[in-house]
């Protein structure tokens, strides 16, 4: 990875979140899914826990298979998500870095980033005997409409009722919108930093982001969350304009869609950096500067802002919008080629992937390939299969720089 | 007295294509699942619906990865190879993300329309209602634009009793079924539920007349044999029904979406669009894909092991669906918590051979035997 100063700050960072929620006594814990509105839990004093988060980290530290298979010795099934299945492992184990996710006292799930949460969040409110909130955000084949908005802060609403309920106070509005300003400060952030890839060459690749992603996805809405990012854009923009390079003599430089092979990142890091190829830009990692962006120029209903961007996901939007996005962001990034990661655990993301390449391609001119791997699971993935078809990418590319 | 359905099961493109011409009706696909044929048949549609099939994946396979259902990779191979020619549009809902992405794969690669029931799964009452009032105008508005025809009051009035009576009809054979384990094959049985997938309603209602007729009289066979309840998505493929009426076990009931989750429907409520489809899609059997935490699927199930006299639940796992796959440990458990025999196959629609499924399934029943 690119060294950052910042990491230090980062890991300290994380390591207190894990230590708030391990060991707190007064506040309350909801597990919540990474594209929920966490901006009305802080709003209630509220610890939120992301199990995404904690499972992603396991295969990092490559510790998922054990818990993937404490998971899958329970009956879970090899077809479903890997890291529902390694936070299940984790759970029945107590395993992972943290060892283990402290219990929910209730759960958040919000269905923008696929169906699927509502059945992982499903088995956990039986197990815990705890209740479950979904705020159900319609796929937007057609774009977003007003009744979907209307939809959503209805439940919105609904679910400010559902914390004050649950905490026995009424819900605080005044700190609801503090929390909102923090989420977007950090959100723009993180979007500036992300857009600083923009520059030849680029000063931190994709791998870097997916590894800085931490704070945004745990801690988006305090402001712990926007001095970091202001630190990591601060350092970013002075290697940008230092012309300081992520990859040593880039030559190639691409999109990655997709999440993240988690546990094959360094691998990974050593391939691209031999094949002088940087990972310029990434719809997963984009996706935070999306999430509590709240463009509130737009209208002057702040429910109406945040709906927005809730709904307004990559994964939840329909192919059309998304080769529009695809193609943006070739162009606005002077993008050489994509790597789309069809991964067998995020179906939403993967499903159409090999349509939308050949789409893509034709509209672009530009190469693109996909590759058959797994966000969490070592045993579904192939070091030589997955480096066949990069390096066959890769030769794509120069063949065309050479015409 | 099951040939006529075995007969349009066997035919299926031979049977949509003369009733096609018969009833001069545009068809329309209907992907899994809950989707009201009511409104299709009202908008003056012939509803087929799509379950799967046992093609093998030729062309499908460049467009969903293994990883995805083979009902969803089945249904797309129908398309692409052109075997599907007499579907005009194909009506979705948004029962999970495979389906939900299908349909955009669809827009990419064909020209004929789509449309979704964007099923709606919040409890904020409010809202639901709110919401499924836009998105029912939509698949109202959509199904008209195919058809070239309103839906009108009448004919939504006169299709709901026609589709509730055909569903009555089915509920009666479940009851047999129930009341006289072995009385019909099990092969004959799920043959007669598949035939109402592809015959218009009146035709196949007047089969279903004929047929419950000719079984009113008879008694079940003496003996018992194992009595099991399945549960799952899909109840095909139908073959494995042929392995079980060999070796012996009864299926006294199911849990499936195209069985009983869909038989059990009441007539569809016409005087406001949107509660009648609220009725509908949440009612009255709990789905894996249709979150409902007051509709509980452990204790639904749990009663209907009770109520069929059965000695085991089969779940029949249909590989790739994540929504059955995350609901099952659980539920087995809590069966077995009762000390209710359970085994699950995995299960694939282009399943070539069974053994492996034969022996699973017929030691499960030795063991029910004790």
């Amino acid at each position: 990875m690119t060294e950052f100063a910042a990491f230090k700050k980062m890991k300290e960072l994380l390591t207190n979140y894990y230590i708030e929620a391990k060991t707190t006594q007064e506040k309350p814990i909801a597990w919540i899914t990474s594209g929920a509105p966490v901006e009305f839990l802080y709003a209630m004093d509220i610890l939120p826990i992301y199990p995404e988060n904690y499972a992603a980290m396991c295969a990092a530290n490559h510790q998922s298979v054990e818990l993937i298979e404490a998971a899958e010795a329970e009956g879970f099934s090899q077809d479903i998500c890997a890291y529902a299945r390694t936070d299940f492992g984790a759970d029945i184990t107590q395993g992972g870095p943290a060892a283990g996710l402290p219990p929910p006292h209730f759960l958040l799930c919000s269905t923008n980033i696929c169906k699927t949460v509502i059945k992982w969040y499903e088995v956990i409110a039986r197990k815990y005997d705890v209740p479950l909130f979904i705020v159900d955000t319609p796929f937007l084949h057609d774009g977003l409409t007003q009744e979907l908005i209307d939809y959503t802060i209805s439940q919105f609403k609904d679910l400010e009722n559902f914390l004050s309920d649950f905490t026995g106070k009424p819900f605080d509005q005044e700190r609801f919108f503090e929390v909102l300003y923090l989420s977007r400060e950090a959100a723009n952030y993180w979007q500036k930093m992300l857009y600083l890839g923009k520059n030849i060459p680029s000063p931190f690749n994709s791998l870097d982001s997916f590894i800085h992603l931490g704070p945004i996805v745990t801690l988006r809405g305090t402001k712990e969350c926007v001095d970091y990012y202001k630190l990591l854009y601060d350092e970013v923009a002075e290697r940008a304009e230092k012309k300081l390079a992520s990859v040593p003599g880039e030559t190639h430089r691409v999109l990655w869609d997709n999440l993240p092979v988690w546990f094959k990142m360094r691998r990974l890091e050593k391939f691209f950096e031999e094949h002088k190829t940087t990972l310029v830009v990434t719809t997963y990692a984009n996706s935070w500067g999306g999430y509590g962006n709240f463009n509130l120029d737009q209208t002057d209903d702040i429910y109406e802002s945040v709906a927005r961007s809730y709904l307004n996901v990559y994964i939840n939007i329909g192919f059309e919008d998304r080769i529009k996005y695809l193609a943006q962001l070739i162009d606005e990034f002077s993008l050489t080629g994509f790597i789309m990661h069809s991964n067998r655990s995020c179906k939403p993301y993967s499903i159409g992937m090999y349509r939308l390449q050949e789409e893509l391609s034709k509209l672009t001119g530009k190469p693109g390939v996909v590759i058959e791997a797994d966000q969490n699971d070592p045993r579904a993935y192939s070091d030589a299969q997955v480096e066949t078809r990069l390096e066959a990418f890769i030769e794509s590319m120069e063949s065309i720089s050479l015409n | 007295m099951f040939e006529p359905f075995h007969e349009v099961v066997t035919n299926v493109s031979k049977t949509i294509l003369e009733h096609e011409k018969k009833t001069d009706r545009p068809v329309i696909g209907v992907m899994p699942a809950y989707f009201p044929m009511e409104l299709i048949w009202a908008a003056g549609g012939y509803p087929v619906q799509l379950w799967g099939n046992n093609l093998p994946l030729e062309k499908s396979d460049a467009y969903l990865q293994a990883y995805c259902c083979s009902i969803a990779r089945s249904v797309l191979e129908l398309e692409m190879r052109g075997i599907a020619k007499m579907v005009k549009g194909y009506a979705f809902t948004s029962l999970c993300d495979t389906l939900i992405n299908l349909r955009e794969i669809y827009r990419r690669l064909f020209s004929k329309p789509t449309l979704e029931l964007s099923i709606p799964i919040t409890k904020t009452v409010e809202a639901r209602r709110t919401y499924l009032r836009s998105v029912v105008q939509n698949v109202t508005d959509g199904l008209e634009a195919i058809t070239g025809q309103k839906i009108t009051p009448d004919a939504l009035k006169e299709t709901s009793q026609l589709f509730g009576h055909v569903r009555a009809l089915q509920r009666n054979l479940y009851q047999i079924r129930r009341e006289k384990p072995g009385l019909i094959k099990n092969h004959d049985f799920y043959t007669v539920i598949k035939a109402g997938f592809f015959l218009p309603a009146a035709v196949y209602a007047q089969m279903l007349e004929k047929l419950l007729g000719n079984l009113d009289t008879l008694e079940a066979p003496n003996g018992k044999r194992p009595r099991l309840v399945l549960s799952g998505m899909v109840f095909d493929p139908l073959e494995i029904y042929q392995l079980m009426d060999e070796f012996g076990a009864d299926v006294v009931d199911d849990d499936f979406a195209n069985g009983w989750r869909t038989v059990s429907k009441k007539d569809f409520q016409v005087g406001n669009l949107s509660e009648g489809v609220t009725a509908y899609l949440f009612h009255p059997a709990p789905c894996c894909c249709i979150y409902n935490p007051d509709n509980d699927r452990h204790a639904y199930l749990l009663n209907k092991v009770k109520e069929s006299g059965a000695d085991g639940v089969l779940f029949w796992y249909m590989k790739f669906c994540e929504p059955d796959a995350f609901d099952r440990p659980q539920l087995m458990k809590r069966l077995k918590d009762e000390n209710i025999a359970t085994a699950f196959v995995d299960l694939e629609l282009s399943v070539a051979n069974f053994d492996a499924v034969k022996t699973r399934i017929s030691a499960f029943c030795e063991i029910l035997e004790g």
